[in-house]
């Protein structure tokens, strides 16, 4: 993404901070939009268009879990593992997704680029455990191996998201 | 981040409270850490290093029990308050100090006997003292790629790396380049630069010394010694008029590292370096270092014993009737100076005698305005920098400069030159040779302020001397007015101090009316106006040279004395603003060689004026009691941090002519920070910038002359080719080279560096 | 079912979502802030919120009203009001409910919390995760502004206030005020030194209160009703009502409020939440989220309210109960949480940095049948090196459940290192 569509993104929200600096987030983010993941570029648009330097915005970004630094597929699953969930079969569900995709059972991205499959600390929704998430969507859940499988299938079959929240 | 929270808070109250049963007082604002050391209790630290900003309290090494407080507190940031009870030495704090060792230690790789800060870890140090006996971590360990460039200067090995912060706040909030950063988290954080591109600033090597573990090491010292051979003596730097003050680490003799004062010089460099100080020291063995005495006559050229040569010096300086003449450079000592500055006048008879350097000229109402210390300007609320580039000629005033502005001074730069220094608060770009035209309407500013400070540069000034005037004019209006010179030469000052003054010689060689030229420390060649002093130069019939390195001279001098270098005498440099500092010898040097000092006492004695003194201490001693600027000084009161030289009132000498030689583009001339004498570092190879002229665009196009293409520079003075760059920020009426690269722009100046026009025209490529 | 009281719209309102305005105030909406504005003085306001005895319910449980007053009376900066909306605490739940189901009722409470400090902003910053209940909450937040009761249109002549929704983009460390703060000043979420503390110097250097969703959510009805009828509610210590998130092997997992002090752990577990699955027996339970000391069956009867819990040797904390049965292995579930923590900390101080990685590695070990049973007295003693030795809690969450599990099933862990084979993976199935 450029910094002129970033900078033109921030420019609404600016007046509601202080201090500049606190745009690197929203920055951060709406870049994320366009591919799922941030690249060199990206990192290096977000620090001009928020007069932060590069390394910084790198440091930034590598601290918080849902940026990325490296290629994501079209769906992210954030699959919960924390302890809720195990309780309630995660540790089941997510090897059940990676065995299906072909990955490794922590995880992975497909080699079509359709998926990435992470594990997620406490997703907030261990009501619905086992839950998951699909990119930034409504928590899923609870979800048995056939509920995973119908979703596979979905995701696959969907368009495109418009924009890639994470 | 703000430095201003650091700063102790006035002396006003006092708080008494208690540590480990003993009562103390201290000033209000007193961090334990520091009030502890008062009574010689060490709480250890790993973090904690004040220089840096605020304390972090991220180690954890350095936590303590307080009566009433839950838990242990952190003594880095745990400020006294009256009545704290405070303990430093509980099985409580014992045991806290035991485990963080004990985790730092548990990912630590066991590489000691082979890691570069073995010996002068303050991991292993404090491991010995308060640390664990054995390591109780069976699990694998924590592993990142091994040692890696963090950039040509500097390696880094994350696995050893214990995240204490220090690299990555110096290069933050020090040197603000913004450059190193930690990326991930947890225990996977690690030190690194956007997408791993190498770490590059003018002060890079600042990080080894503050690693407190070998995560953060020297490339040119990799592998080199072990400390359990190697001695460390202080010293002072003497690769600019600045004066930092260091810390030289020889091995059998040989200079193998210098590093920052463990206790910093506050007044000078607060224990930091540029990386031109820190890795020129290679230089005292570069390949052009005259390493014995040579000597010319009937019978050919040949190297003799020292003696032999001071002995066939004499001999020429003995003949009937020889007129001599003695030019220092600004790398002599103090003492060196007033020996050769006798020589002259007393042995020889009144020859003439002078330093290689800047007139002094219309800078005399400047230099008598109350000099400050580079200290001083972290109280001043304006700082005015009047030509010059701070950034690379004098290269530490660029983190004071940014110590300042944290601590909430305002920074104005005026003069012709884009600089890093303009990033800090106003500019005021002026056209070259028009720095009076930017004084104006600072003058009230001056008036204004509290703590007002004006670094100016000398050699710019001295080529204006309105500005010069306007200048002190302005300061005169504030009582509370400080001025620093941002001088030339290790010892510009020194020599200035003492009397010697920048006529004569050149002027007595092109009368020829010399038939000896004496240069002690000068290659007066291969600086301004070096194509007249060769002509000059020419004239004499005899060359006596004492120097470190090859000049021009050493190929026709009859007599080749090997003089010691900086790491390698004694003796008393004075800095920019006047510091007296004490150099010492730390390496051994050629061993044909010997101090210059020594060299013009031996003399002394051959031509029949034995010297009283035998030493430098000695040399010093006498002119303490002869130049009121040193009175009083003995190299005990010097001590480890010098002393400002006593004020005086300088000579006034006129101004002399300002009309600018020459006709086109004004001429603008900087030495970059790894150019002059450390363009013969080879370490300093990788970071050098190339020669070149710089130029507007529009200056360029008018001129016909393509970016990148070869241009031959003009001036009445002598010419140069260099490559053309072009450069939006510059003014249209100047022309930008850099001098001390090696590549003759020098000529393109006069003698005395005033002003000067060149032409640019395109060079035929060969 | 024990609940008697409802401080929340959303429940009272039979559970329907209250996402429109109009609902929200029909459910009686609003009248907190207009009473608030109207007719109260910021002190009154804060002198209200002190006696009503409102605890912060996002962990600590520090009495709101006490530490808005810690904020200077007047300041020459900016004063700021933060909602902590990270709720990332494992187990925790309760503000996603309150977000997704009855957003204006946190707008409103932010508002009068905002009056009562001279703040004229707020922030909600909310986990990344959390992308659909942020979307919830800037349409209320529109619709508010809308309706004048966002900005400078406020029933008070000359008071404005507005809010910022501001994402996180997941780090833990990030629901730990001085953490959050900084993630919301720019930076890496590190936690800072304390003190000063936020209501000294917190965002931006500036005064600043921080308060949990759940927290300012019940202010509205505190102004409402007043801080005697809160204060009324429970025992005096921990009045109110407190949304517990009940999770793990039980019935009916889900959010349950109720009146502090007034419902024991077994009524919680086994009234509320249904109880065990399949007959299975209660094994263990973390009633605070996990960063708590964990407890058995023998605490089944311990009432809920910051006291009593104390006194059994644990922590309200976020009210995030995780319940586990006897299927599960109390080996295995230390070490997930050692993970959680391993990955969360944020490594700015070296005994979590280093401790939590090295408690997740030592039990990992017994889990993959290679514990010695040295390694209990080893993680002891880690304990004591990392708890009560960091810059922020988050150590000492990660030492509370593992230290105690060990005290509780001491004979778990010896059973698992006697064994000395890989602890087999409970087959779970996915739900009821
Ligand atoms: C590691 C850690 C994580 C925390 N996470 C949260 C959180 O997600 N939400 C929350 O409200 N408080 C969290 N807290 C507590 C906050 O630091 C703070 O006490 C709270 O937001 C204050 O609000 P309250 O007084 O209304 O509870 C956390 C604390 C720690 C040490
Ligand atoms: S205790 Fe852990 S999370 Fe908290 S500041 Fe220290 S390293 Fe960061
Ligand atoms: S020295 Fe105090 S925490 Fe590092």
């Amino acid at each position: 993404m450029t910094a002129d569509q970033i900078r033109a993104h921030i420019d609404q929200i600016r007046h509601e901070f202080a201090q500049e600096r606190s745009l690197i987030l929203p920055a951060l983010k709406f870049a994320q939009t366009e591919k799922g993941y941030l690249t060199a570029d990206d990192l290096a648009a977000v620090a001009e268009a928020t007069n932060l330097s590069q390394a910084f915005v790198e440091s930034v970004a590598t601290f918080y879990d849902r940026l990325y630094l490296e290629t994501t597929g079209r769906w992210v699953i954030s699959v919960c593992i924390t302890l809720p969930c195990m309780l309630r079969g995660s540790d089941e569900l997510l090897h059940h997704i990676c065995e299906r995709l072909g990955l490794d059972h922590h995880g992975g991205t497909t080699p079509d680029g359709m998926f990435t499959v992470q594990e997620a600390q406490c997703l907030g929704a261990c009501d619905r455990a086992a839950c998951i998430q699909v990119n930034a969507d409504a928590m899923r859940g609870p979800l048995t191996n056939e509920d995973a499988d119908r979703l596979l299938d979905e995701l696959r079959a969907a368009p495109a998201p418009t924009e890639y929240a994470r | 981040m703000s430095d201003k929270t650091t700063t102790a808070p006035p002396a006003t109250d006092a708080v008494t409270f208690e540590i480990d049963g003993r009562t103390l007082t201290v000033p209000k604002g007193t961090l334990l850490v520091e009030a502890a050391k008062l009574l010689d209790i060490e709480i250890p630290i790993f973090c904690y290093e004040p220089r840096l900003g605020p304390p972090i309290g991220a180690c954890r090494m350095c936590l303590v029990e307080i009566e009433g407080s839950r838990g242990l507190q952190t003594g880095c940031s745990t400020v006294a308050t009256p009545d704290m009870v405070v303990y430093t030495q509980t099985q409580q704090v014992k045991d806290a100090q035991d485990g963080v060792l004990e985790l730092l230690l548990a990912n630590h790789p066991l590489d000691c006997p082979v890691c570069d800060k073995g010996g002068e870890c303050p991991l292993q140090d404090r491991t010995f003292e308060f640390g664990p006996g054995e390591t109780r971590f069976v699990e694998p360990k924590r592993h990142f790629p091994k040692p890696l460039d963090l950039s040509p200067l500097v390696a880094i090995d994350r696995e050893r790396c214990i995240a204490c912060y220090r690299c990555v706040r110096f290069s933050q909030d020090v040197a603000e380049d913004g450059q190193l950063t930690f990326q991930d988290r947890g225990e996977q954080t690690e030190v690194a630069t956007f997408s791993g591109e190498p770490y590059t600033s003018n002060f890079t090597g600042n990080i080894i010394d503050l690693c407190p573990v070998g995560a953060l090491t020297s490339i040119p010292y990799r592998f080199v010694s072990r400390p359990w051979d190697i001695q460390n003596a202080p010293s002072v730097c003497a690769h600019c008029s600045v004066g930092c003050n260091t810390e030289l680490t020889t091995r059998e003799g040989e200079i193998k590292r210098v590093t920052g004062r463990p206790e910093p010089n506050m007044d000078v460099e607060e224990g930091w370096l540029c990386d031109k100080g820190r890795w020129a020291y290679d230089t005292s063995r570069s390949s052009d270092r005259i390493a014995e005495p040579i000597l010319r006559d009937g019978v050919g050229e040949r190297s003799v014993t020292i003696d032999r040569a001071v002995g066939s010096a004499a001999a020429i300086l003995l003949r009937q009737g020889i007129r001599a003449a003695v030019l220092v450079g600004p790398k002599a000592t103090v003492e060196e100076g007033f020996l050769a500055r006798r020589l002259a006048e007393t042995t020889l008879r009144g020859a003439p005698v002078s330093r290689l350097g800047i007139p002094s000229a219309g800078l005399g109402p400047l230099r008598e305005v109350p000099s400050a210390q580079l200290g001083d300007l972290d109280r001043a609320d304006l700082v005015v920098v009047v030509g010059g580039d701070p950034a690379n000629q004098q290269p530490i005033v660029e983190l004071r400069l940014r110590k300042a502005r944290r601590r909430g001074a305002k920074i104005v730069s005026v003069g012709p030159r884009p600089h890093s220094v303009d990033a800090l608060g106003e500019t005021m770009r002026t056209a070259p040779g028009a720095l009076a035209g930017g004084l104006e309407g600072l003058a009230e500013r001056i008036a204004a302020a509290k703590h007002p400070v004006v670094c100016w540069d000398e050699a710019d000034l001295a080529a204006e001397p309105a500005a010069a005037a306007a200048l002190a004019n302005a300061l005169s209006t504030n009582a509370g007015a400080r001025q620093i010179e941002l001088g030339n030469g290790a010892n510009g000052a020194g020599l200035r101090a003492i009397g010697l003054e920048t006529s004569g010689v050149l002027d007595a060689l092109e009368a020829g009316i010399v038939d000896v030229l004496v240069t002690i420390h000068a290659n007066p060649c291969a600086g301004a106006g070096s194509e007249r002093w060769t002509a000059a130069a020419a004239k004499a019939k005899c060359v006596i040279e004492i120097g470190t390195h090859r000049t021009a001279l050493t190929t026709r001098a009859d007599v080749v004395l090997p003089a010691l270098s900086a790491y390698e005498r004694e003796g008393v440099l004075v800095s920019m603003n006047g510091r007296a500092q004490r150099l010492r010898p730390a390496a051994a040097g050629p061993a044909g060689a010997a101090p210059a000092w020594e060299l013009l006492i031996a003399l002394a004695h051959r031509l029949g004026t034995p010297p009283r003194e035998r030493t430098p201490a000695q040399v010093f001693s006498t002119i303490a009691a002869s130049y009121p600027a040193f009175a009083g000084m003995t190299y005990s009161t010097l001590g480890s941090l010098g002393q400002p030289l006593i004020a005086t009132s300088a000579p006034a000498i006129p101004p002399s002519a300002v009309e600018p030689s020459g006709e086109g583009l004004a001429l603008v001339v900087t030495t970059p920070i790894f150019g002059g004498d450390a363009r013969r570092s080879e370490a300093l190879a990788r970071v050098r910038p190339a020669p070149e002229l710089a130029l507007h665009p529009s200056v360029a196009a008018a001129n016909g002359l393509a970016t990148g293409s070869m241009v031959r520079v003009s001036s009445p003075h002598g010419s140069c080719v260099l490559p053309l760059r072009t450069d939006e920020r510059l003014a249209e009426t100047g022309a930008y080279v850099w001098l001390g690269l090696g590549a003759g722009t020098e000529a393109l100046l006069p003698a005395g560096r005033s002003s000067v026009r060149v032409t640019v025209a395109p060079e035929a490529t060969v | 079912m024990p609940i008697m009281n409802s401080v929340y719209r959303h429940r009272e309102n039979g559970g329907a979502p209250l996402t429109s305005l109009d609902a929200y105030r029909a459910a009686g909406g609003y009248a907190g802030m207009q009473k608030a504005l109207t007719e109260m003085e910021p002190d009154e306001v804060l002198y209200a919120l002190t006696r009503s005895g409102l605890r912060g319910r996002g962990g600590a449980g520090f009495p709101m009203g006490r530490k808005a007053s810690f904020l200077p009376k007047s300041s020459p900066v900016p004063t700021y009001l933060v909602c902590n909306a990270d709720e990332s605490e494992p187990g925790t739940f309760k503000d996603r409910e309150i977000m997704e189901m009855n957003p204006f009722q946190l707008l409103e409470g932010m508002v009068i919390a905002g009056y009562a400090i001279a703040a004229h902003r707020g922030y909600i910053y909310i986990r990344g995760e959390y992308e659909h209940q942020a979307r919830i909450l800037d349409d209320a937040v529109r619709q508010a502004r809308e309706a004048g009761l966002l900005g400078s249109a406020l029933p008070r002549a000359g008071y404005d206030f507005d809010i910022t929704i501001y994402r996180g983009a997941g780090a833990y460390i990030c629901g730990e005020e001085t953490g959050l703060l900084e993630s919301l000043e720019g930076k890496r979420g590190q936690p800072r030194l304390k003190p000063p503390f936020p209501a000294v110097a917190g965002l931006y250097g500036c005064p600043t209160l921080i308060n949990n969703v759940e927290t300012l959510a019940a202010v509205p009805p505190i102004m409402v009703n007043g801080a005697d009828w809160y204060a009324g509610i429970g025992p005096e210590k921990s009045p109110g009502t407190k949304l517990f998130s009940v999770s793990g092997h039980v019935m009916a997992p889900g959010n349950y409020e109720v009146v502090l002090g007034e419902t024991t752990l077994r009524e919680l577990i086994f009234d509320m939440a249904g109880g065990m699955r399949r007959e299975r027996k209660f094994k263990a339970c973390w009633v605070g989220g996990s960063s708590v000391p964990v407890l058995a069956s023998q605490h089944l009867d311990t009432p809920l309210d910051y006291e009593s819990l104390a006194a059994a040797g644990t922590f309200l904390g976020s009210g995030g109960c995780i319940v586990m049965d006897d299927s599960g292995c109390i080996v295995r579930a230390s070490l997930r949480l050692a993970h959680f923590y391993r990955h969360e900390s944020c490594g700015k101080c070296t005994p979590c940095r280093e401790g939590t990685g090295w408690l997740e590695k030592i039990l990992q070990r017994m889990v993959d049948g290679e514990g010695r049973v040295a390694d209990l007295d080893l993680l002891q003693s880690l304990f004591g090196r990392i708890a009560g030795k960091t810059l922020c809690a988050l150590a000492d969450g990660a030492v509370a459940p593992i230290k105690s599990a060990i005290e509780l099933f001491r004979e778990d862990f010896v059973r698992v290192i006697e064994a000395g084979s890989p602890v087999p993976a409970p087959m779970e199935v996915a739900h009821v």
